[in-house]
């Protein structure tokens, strides 16, 4: 009995010691969720969205930008909305995080609602649909939505290329439909036409058919708007299967398994435009530490997710620093009080819809590598 | 012409479809036991042979391991998950949630080898060449269909003429009679898993070579295996394969009458409308209450 006495003694002291000693009190861990796909067809974006998440909390660690560690609780959203309301609600009411990172535009329109009801940030780095500039004011785009990558490939290839009939196969999904609109207005607009839509299952893995059909249609080039191991699969059997025309397609295939396919050979993608040679010291550290860590060079998802994580860094660090707590609703307001940001790419600035602004360049696959073929800033 | 290819490319989807449906519909006849890890079996041949191609072993070392996993996996799970659960009288249920989590955990020690990405075996015999004009065949294709044609005629001729099919079939149809004629149920069920998992080869190392492969397949295959099991009546081998080439053809002509999103939901129409009209399936026998 008495030892347990003592034990509680000491127990008390070290705690009262604690209290008093500065900075020991103020410490505090920082973690914020993540929403990825872990599992299922769609999980070689989670590795891919980590590999950035981690290197900017390594990176935030080192400096000691925060009073305490931060860390990511990372969910499996596998891609999906119901497995991700499930991983929200568990991150919202049971960790308790203030921010959360989220990808793919039908788990970013599945978890706002639950973001804006429960004043949580949620920061999409790799949903591209257009739907997601519109979420409300508790979700942000740090990455450029697909709309724009519309807009710049096919006026380009129109007048470069002389392509006019585009035929479009598309994921029957939210992401999909809002391609198709696209594609609709922006190909009228520059003087070319959909030849014909083909909508698939987020389920189908036979695209054989579907490669008939195409050859049938007879365009002068397919656009391809799917993701996950359907989109390379898609690829894969439309070459196999004699199509044999120019192949289109948007930043969600510029993973590298698809690089990695022979038949992603001459494929015309577009994404962002981030400058990785660029001198500045935040995107030099990037770069270099990415390729040290991963051996493979950067792609534009491990810069959004690098900048979305550093991005939580630099609003709690500025809310520390004036004593306030660090909430969602404080990260909203701290985040429409800055003007602009320091983050891999340059100084970025947020749109009033929450969205941040990145040039969009079109790209050629060549050898596995990406080539320029040119670059549309549509901020200017 | 457009008919014509979408019904070449239907049957070779279909033979595939047969193939591995086959396994499932000869395993769950025979034993009762719902193997829902059937689809498992096919990731880890598709995966063994992936494996054995790109380290350079060659094309019959790759045949050779990705049917020596499917056996060991089959006759592993009889063995050591659904034998002890029989033994303690668990329910079908229970042996269906056994075999759905064994599929989970394959699907997620699969991913941790060889990564949550997408492959696929490179292969020339993939690239169609143009038959007459309009007409893209690939090499595979016709491989497709013979290994069906092949495969099926050999176990035709294995359940009619060996004792071993025959006692395959018995167990089919009464295990106590089985055991009253001094048969061991338990061998013939390791048989029929054996013989299943083998059927499930050739289909996965073709799908690893056509359509590629991630570890999240094994689902969707289980699924069209357990619609062309229901079409063609439960425990019925050739109804089993008819079904199969019936859901591929359909899955593929189907994009001559109805828009592409919908060419899956033809295979469960086809389903349903078998449940509602058919219950018993294509060649399966009426049970009598």
């Amino acid at each position: 009995m008495q030892k347990m006495k003592n034990l509680f003694a000491a127990f008390s002291v070290l705690a009262c010691l604690g209290l008093l000693v500065p900075g020991a009190a103020s410490a505090k861990d920082h973690t914020i969720g993540a929403l990825f796909p872990l599992s299922g067809p769609n999980a070689t974006y989670g590795d891919v969205f980590m590999s950035g998440s981690d290197l900017a909390v390594e990176h935030i660690n080192a400096d000691k930008m925060l009073s305490g560690p931060m860390s990511i609780a990372y969910e499996d959203s596998q891609g999906l909305p119901q497995p991700a309301v499930v991983g929200m609600t568990k991150l919202v009411n049971v960790t308790n995080v203030p921010y959360v990172l989220s990808a793919f535009t039908g788990v970013s329109k599945a978890i706002s609602t639950l973001g804006t009801r429960n004043e949580v940030v949620a920061v999409n780095g790799g949903g591209v649909g257009p739907d997601l500039a519109a979420l409300g004011e508790y979700f942000w785009n740090v990455i450029p939505l697909v709309n724009l990558e519309v807009r710049a490939v096919m006026p380009y290839l129109v007048k470069e290329k002389d392509i006019k009939r585009v035929v479009l196969i598309y994921i029957d999904d939210p992401f999909g439909n809002s391609i198709l609109d696209e594609l609709k207005t922006t190909l009228n607009d520059a003087g070319g036409e959909l030849a014909e839509a083909m909508s698939v299952p987020t389920t189908a893995q036979q695209f054989s058919g579907i490669a008939a059909k195409v050859r049938a249609a007879n365009p002068d080039a397919v656009y391809i708007a799917s993701y996950g191991a359907q989109q390379i699969q898609i690829v894969k059997q439309l070459r196999d299967n004699g199509v044999d025309q120019q192949l289109i397609t948007y930043s969600g295939y510029l993973v590298p398994d698809a690089l990695a396919l022979p038949e992603t050979e001459g494929i015309i993608a577009t994404g962002q435009g981030v400058n990785y040679e660029s001198e500045d010291p935040i995107t030099k550290r990037f770069v270099t530490d990415y390729k040290a860590k991963y051996n493979r060079d950067p792609t534009a998802y491990n810069v959004n997710y690098y900048n979305a994580t550093l991005l939580y860094a630099i609003l709690a660090q500025a809310l520390e620093a004036e004593g306030k707590e660090v909430t969602g609703a404080n990260l909203l307001a701290k985040r429409q009080e800055m003007e602009s940001f320091n983050l891999v790419g340059g100084t970025v600035s947020f749109q009033s819809n929450g969205t941040l602004l990145f040039p969009i360049q079109v790209k050629v696959v060549k050898n596995g590598q990406l080539e320029v073929l040119d670059t549309i800033d549509f901020g200017k | 012409m457009l008919a014509l290819q979408l019904t070449i490319t239907g049957l070779q989807t279909g033979a595939l479809y047969a193939l591995t449906a086959v396994g499932f519909s000869l395993i769950f006849g025979s034993t009762r036991i719902f193997h829902f890890a059937h689809g498992a079996t096919f990731i880890i041949a598709a995966y063994l042979f992936y494996y054995m191609n790109v380290s350079g072993y060659g094309l019959i070392a790759g045949i050779a391991a990705a049917t020596a996993g499917a056996i060991a996996f089959g006759l592993l799970l009889n063995r050591f998950v659904y034998v002890p659960i029989q033994r303690d009288e668990g329910s079908f249920f229970t042996v269906f949630v056994a075999s759905f989590g064994i599929g989970i955990v394959v699907q997620n020690v699969v991913g941790m080898i060889f990564g949550r990405g997408y492959v696929t075996v490179s292969t020339p015999l993939s690239f169609s060449v143009e038959i007459m004009e309009g007409l893209y065949v690939a090499p595979i294709a016709w491989i497709s269909m013979l290994c069906a044609a092949v495969f099926f005629g050999i176990l035709w001729g294995f359940l009619k003429y060996s004792q071993m099919g025959k006692a395959l079939r018995a167990l089919a149809d009464n295990p106590e009679l089985v055991r009253v004629f001094g048969l061991n149920p338990r061998f013939i069920a390791a048989s029929a898993f054996t013989i299943g998992s083998i059927l499930v080869v050739p289909a996965a190392i073709i799908s690893g070579a056509t359509s590629g492969l991630n570890p999240a397949m094994g689902h969707h295959v289980m699924l069209i295996s357990l619609a062309a099991t229901i079409v063609g009546g439960i425990g019925s081998v050739p109804g089993t394969l008819l079904a199969g080439l019936a859901l591929g053809l359909a899955e593929s002509l189907a994009l001559l009458y109805v828009d592409s999103q919908w060419t899956e939901a033809v295979t469960f129409a086809i389903l349903f409308l078998f449940i509602i009209i058919r219950p018993s399936g294509l060649l399966g026998r009426s049970a009598a209450h």
